[in-house]
């Protein structure tokens, strides 16, 4: 009620740090601070520059995938299906090129083309049928998956030439390659989300559907696009993890999605839709990876990490509310 | 709407020729000689067998007759009643589905039979079970006249929910498989599915509840494989088997108290909440149990292996919890506010519900649901493994949402998720049957699921138009 | 026009469901092992197996070692080492029995001290992560089962390099990325002993199914594709009716037994379960069907989980090797490895309790022939 009487007058430098700092990545990116010094004080191997790169290496492909969910999610809806993508595309890119003789160029466009197809058979179903996205995509989980395992009969690709590996195993200027992907895919679509027409067109979905369609947004190629976009994202995320781990299986990606999903609101994207953004979900992409890292490095094994990383993203998401809370009452 | 109001209930012949067909076919169930031994309860397979060895087979042809005949006539029934104003259309429809079905058992009988092949035993106790059902079908079609809207002759009407597409899908896919292999349509193998799946039907219950109110939860696997040990461990520990199958409702009903209060008092989305109890309840269980399974449970802890009346005992508890919610969802206030929470969320505040208070109630209700499913998967086996099942809870959700549950909450009923369930299954085993080829069966179940969403989706749009 | 499509659709599935072009054609060779050799045992029934196990030895010392090379550390002979062990996953019997037998090696040996982490789930991706954080973290020595050969095989390759020893166990990987595989049986073995099993309790001509965990398992599909090799020269009789995948799912695995049951009734005379996880149910499907005398369970499952069919008298005979003593084979491989009395063209290396392991295939240690477990023996056992 007070600010209503208070002339308008640019925010000093304190007062937008402290913005920052109260915002929903802010408060993320300070519970990633704290983990880090802490698991830093607990072993040595931790923060240092390979380390922290190789891990960059092992989060590209959720990391990738984490882009285009949070677009979808931002607008409410969500995508199951983008492990059993991933997989498809790993099985297209594989099956063409070792048993239809496809040149390994072709079956990697290939492979990422029918991720995107496939991607965009979902937002098809979702915009033109009506169906929900959650039930679209559950369906589409198990159909891929399913379509995987047919297409490849059980058998796996392997025996790749030198230069396919160079995407998931190299390293571009100390960098690991597919890093450098993700880092632009990060910058472009971030930008994207939060300076374009597009970007404002889905805050506007998720915040009211109905009424971004009596305003006059074409909602329907909207969605149609960020569902396409989705698969075809799934599909570079499963060229990058076919080339780092050498063999293609129909049972790649597994499960992928939870971890998608987490990393996507744990950066501070309301499942609900209309809020959420790309720093963020970088943020918690990194957060969930160190921690893995981290406290494995730190002798804590894998089970014990589970419960540490599920709680992290119980108690991240409260911390938030309460500061969200506070600040929305000031 | 449609004007035209038929009058309640038309007392035509044909209903007292429905009577009469009722009380034949039932008192052919429990009359003919070979259907009823008091020592073994109603299976025919055993005493068919039994009289096989022992080369008394001519007590076959003393009743047998009697099975095509009111299998036509519950057909026939049916089909008149679908056309001729009177009784409730979709009784009428079942009654028909269910003559037919009588009727293709009857010739995969007789065919085996004569071939002398294994499966005669099987579709001769099956043809007598849905004799029975038939029979009260005859019944229910008297006691329940047309509403109604049910005036005009539209065949689409019939398809006017969810459950009944569903339903439709189930018996089609029986009926389509059946002949196909008949042996599918084996009682042995019917009952097997049924309950087989019935703690998935069970936790699809309380995910029901959970989404109808417009939340969701993903910890449902986890949960269920840590309730298991905890009660076979208390159970191999010497409690009495009664109090091992009621600690995994407790702690269950504990699990969902806490997923509940972060849920209503702090505000997280369930999804969240969930999720990370998914992982949270996993690295518990991995760790406590330490991958040790549990054996050697005392002989009285099975109770899903239990068989009272010579009904599975699974089957029992699947079909009395889904009656009870159905019921209780629909009739009592804190379903129907269930229903108001998730179809409005303000509105239902506004109302004066008291929105955490649900949803409190509606998490510790999942809860003890997914403990009962958690008995029932703990005794079906002589071993309980100490890992989640793999991917439970991606069932259990299909089933709901498959079932005709909205994920934006608001709508859905139990009988739904548990028809489901029951489809989902049978489209598992259907495919083994007609000998799918096993790489594509993952393909083909989710096209199936597909399918089925769609129906759903092309009905609700032909409603609204 | 959708009304038209939609009921299209439902119709052509229905008539491709009736028509079942997909069919399963069960007499194919069933291949998840990609195309890999197969070397099926000589026919015969129990006691020869030893002699075959000896003519493959004499056949395999020919081979060179093919195993890789550990980059130049520390000396580490005769000093405390720590050691990493990273199964396919952790919260399973099958594993925790191996973690056991880890734990007494290092326990006789007083100078090797070994933790247990995996993924909570058999994924290949969780499975490399933990690994590289360990390569990290500064283990003197890796001992893994990999859930892929082929994906495992950069991260230990890596491990190699900064001087990290590398011994597999139960699942093997390329073999160059590891420097020797603890092999518990011959993937040959294994299918014979399991063939042999079946055809002596239903005979000859049995028909059977299988019920195993994926088709991409490498482990399953070379069994299976033995098997195949073995049953089709030494019993073509045998009718191999389906293959069914159950993951490592309990009531997956019951359910499928139980339809292989159903759908072949009097035809199906054995199932073989291939995982720790299939046979006890399995099992327990054919005990609560009640068809104990007419279906034989055949398979490959640790003895504590198959205790109440194997008393109850519903299975005869289980085929396991002793995982306890792998685990343990595993420790006492890689402590030879680091003290460098174990060396590439060596023929055999002692594992304390076990005596002298032989070794086959240029870089597996063979642990020794698979092991029967019946009524009289099992509850000897406990793990």
């Amino acid at each position: 009620m007070k600010s209503k009487t208070s002339p308008p007058r640019n925010p000093t430098l304190g007062e937008k740090l402290h913005h920052l700092l109260i915002s929903q990545e802010g408060v993320l990116f300070v519970i990633m601070l704290v983990s880090v010094l802490f698991l830093a004080t607990r072993t040595d191997k931790f923060l240092t520059v390979d380390n922290l790169l190789q891990q960059g290496r092992f989060m590209t492909e959720v990391g990738l995938i984490a882009i285009p969910m949070t677009y979808i999610i931002i607008t409410g809806g969500i995508d199951l299906s983008v492990g059993s993508i991933l997989g498809l595309t790993a099985i297209v890119l594989g099956w063409t090129w070792q048993e239809l003789g496809f040149p390994l160029e072709l079956a990697i466009i290939t492979g990422i083309l029918s991720g995107t197809i496939a991607g965009f058979v979902n937002g098809l179903f979702i915009v033109r049928v009506g169906v929900p996205p959650l039930i679209m995509t559950l369906a589409t989980l198990a159909l891929y998956r399913g379509l995987a395992e047919g297409i490849s009969e059980a058998r796996s690709a392997r025996g790749y030439p030198e230069w396919f590996f160079q995407l998931g195993q190299g390293e571009f200027l100390g960098i690991p390659t597919q890093l450098w992907l993700l880092i632009i895919a990060v910058v472009i679509f971030g930008i994207i989300l939060a300076r374009t027409r597009l970007g404002r067109a889905l805050y506007a979905i998720g915040n009211n559907e109905t009424g971004a369609r009596f305003s006059g947004l074409t909602v329907n190629r909207y969605l149609l696009f960020i569902y396409t976009f989705s698969g075809f994202m799934s599909g570079v995320a499963g060229y990058i993890f076919v080339s780092r781990v050498s063999t293609t299986r129909s049972d790649m990606g597994t499960g992928i999605e939870l971890d998608v999903i987490a990393a996507v609101v744990l950066g501070g994207t309301s499942i609900f839709g209309g809020t959420g953004s790309i720093p963020g979900t970088i943020v918690g992409v990194v957060l969930i990876q160190l921690l893995k890292n981290g406290l494995t490095l730190s002798g804590v094994t894998s089970d014990a990490t589970i419960v540490v990383i599920g709680s992290v993203l119980i108690f991240a998401i409260l911390v938030n509310n309460f500061i969200q809370s506070r600040r929305s009452e000031n | 709407m449609s004007k035209a109001k038929t009058s309640p209930v038309n007392r035509g012949p044909e209903h007292f020729i429905g009577i009469a067909l009722a009380l034949v076919i039932i008192g052919a169930y429990f009359l003919l000689p070979f259907v009823i031994q008091p020592e073994r309860g109603p299976s025919t397979v055993a005493v068919v067998t039994e009289s096989k060895k022992a080369n008394e087979l001519k007590i076959f042809k003393t009743g047998v007759e009697l099975i095509p005949l009111a299998g036509l006539g519950v057909l026939l029934l049916g089909a008149w009643n679908v056309i001729v104003p009177g009784a409730s259309r979709a009784i009428s429809l079942l009654m028909s589905v269910s003559g037919l079905l009588v009727l293709v058992y009857y010739i995969n009988f007789t065919r085996d039979y004569a071939a002398g092949g294994a499966t005669y035993v099987s579709s001769m106790g099956s043809a007598f079970w849905i004799m029975l059902v038939a029979g009260v079908l005859c019944v229910l079609q008297i006691l329940m006249p047309r509403g109604a809207g049910e005036g005009r002759y539209r065949i689409t009407k019939l398809f006017g929910n969810q459950e009944s597409i569903i339903l439709f899908g189930l018996l089609l896919l029986i009926f389509v498989v059946g002949i196909a292999n008949p042996r599918f349509l084996q009682e042995r193998n019917i009952s097997d599915i049924l309950q087989g799946n019935a703690y998935i039907a069970v936790a699809a219950l309380g995910m029901t509840m959970v989404i109808v109110t417009g939340n969701i939860d993903i910890s449902v696997g986890s949960l269920v494989g840590l309730l298991a040990v905890i009660s076979g461990r208390l159970v191999v520990s010497g409690l009495p088997a009664p109090l091992a199958w009621l600690a995994p409702l407790i702690v269950g009903a504990g699990f969902g108290a806490l997923i509940g209060f972060l849920v209503a008092y702090l505000r997280i989305p369930s999804i969240v909440v969930t999720l990370g109890m998914l992982s949270i309840i996993k690295g518990i269980l991995i760790i406590w149990a330490g991958g040790e399974r549990v054996r050697d449970m005392p002989a009285d802890y099975f109770l899903s292996q239990m068989r009272p009346l010579g009904i599975p005992m699974p089957i029992i508890i699947m079909v009395a919890l889904t009656i009870v919610v159905v019921l209780w969802m629909r009739y009592s206030a804190t379903g129907r506010a269930f229903y108001a929470l998730g179809g409005n969320a303000e509105a239902a505040r506004l109302s004066g519900l008291s929105q955490k208070r649900l949803l409190m109630t509606v998490f510790i209700l999942n809860g003890i649901f997914i403990g009962v499913a958690s008995v029932m998967y703990s005794t079906q086996f002589n071993i309980i493994q100490a890992t989640p099942p793999p991917a439970l809870e991606l069932s259990v959700i299909t089933a709901s949402v498959v079932g005709g549950v909205s994920i934006l909450g608001g709508t859905g009923t139990a009988i739904g998720s548990t028809m489901a369930t029951l489809l989902l299954n049978f489209i598992r085993s259907a495919m083994i049957f007609i000998n799918v080829s096993p790489f594509w069966l993952k393909a083909v179940q989710g096209l199936l699921i597909l399918v089925t969403v769609l129906a759903d989706l092309i009905r609700r749009r032909r409603q609204r138009l | 026009m959708k009304r038209t499509f939609a009921i299209t659709l439902i119709l052509a599935l229905l008539l491709a469901l009736a028509g079942t072009p997909l069919s399963a054609d069960g007499h194919e060779r069933w291949d998840g092992a990609d195309d890999l050799a197969v070397n099926p045992l000589a026919c015969g029934m129990g006691d020869e197996m030893m002699d075959e196990g000896e003519d493959m030895e004499e056949d395999m010392e020919m081979m060179e070692y093919d195993g890789g090379m550990v980059a130049m550390g520390d000396d580490m002979a005769g000093m405390d080492i720590t050691l990493v062990d990273v199964p396919k996953l952790v919260g399973i019997g099958y594993f925790a029995a191996t973690t056991l037998g880890q734990q007494q090696a290092a326990e006789e040996l007083g100078n090797v001290s070994v933790t247990t982490d995996a993924p909570t789930e058999a994924n290949i991706d969780d499975q490399i992560q933990v690994i590289d954080s360990y390569i990290t973290a500064g283990v003197d020595g890796i001992l893994f089962a990999a859930n892929d050969p082929v994906a495992i095989a950069p991260v230990l390759r890596k491990a190699l390099e900064a001087g990290i020893h590398v011994v597999g166990y139960d699942a093997n990987s390329e073999p160059d990325a590891r420097e020797w595989f603890v092999n518990q049986a011959e993937f040959n073995g294994i299918a014979k002993a399991l063939v042999d099993s079946l055809a002596d309790q239903m005979g000859a001509e049995a028909s059977f199914g299988i019920v195993t965990s994926t088709f991409t398992t490498p482990n399953q599909a070379r069994w299976i594709a033995e098997m195949w090799a073995y049953a089709s020269e030494c019993y073509p009789d045998l009718t191999w009716l389906e293959t069914l995948e159950a993951q490592e799912d309990a009531v997956l695995s019951f359910q499928q037994a139980q339809t292989l049951i159903n759908k072949y009734g009097e035809d199906l005379d054995g199932i073989f379960a291939m995982t720790s996880v299939a046979t006890p149910n399995g099992a327990d499907a054919v005990q609560q069907a009640g068809v104990c005398e007419d279906v034989a369970v055949v398979g490959l499952a640790t003895p504590n989980g198959m205790k109440p069919y194997v008393n109850s008298g519903c299975v005869r005979d289980v085929i396991l090797w002793n995982p306890v003593d792998l685990g343990y084979a595993a420790v006492y491989v890689m402590r030879a490895v680091v003290d460098g009395e174990f060396q590439p063209g060596d023929a055999s290396v002692s594992a304390g309790r076990l005596g002298d392991l032989v070794v086959v295939n240029g870089s597996e240690v063979l642990l020794g022939p698979p092991f029967t477990f019946t009524a009289d023996n099992i509850n000897d056992f406990d793990f």
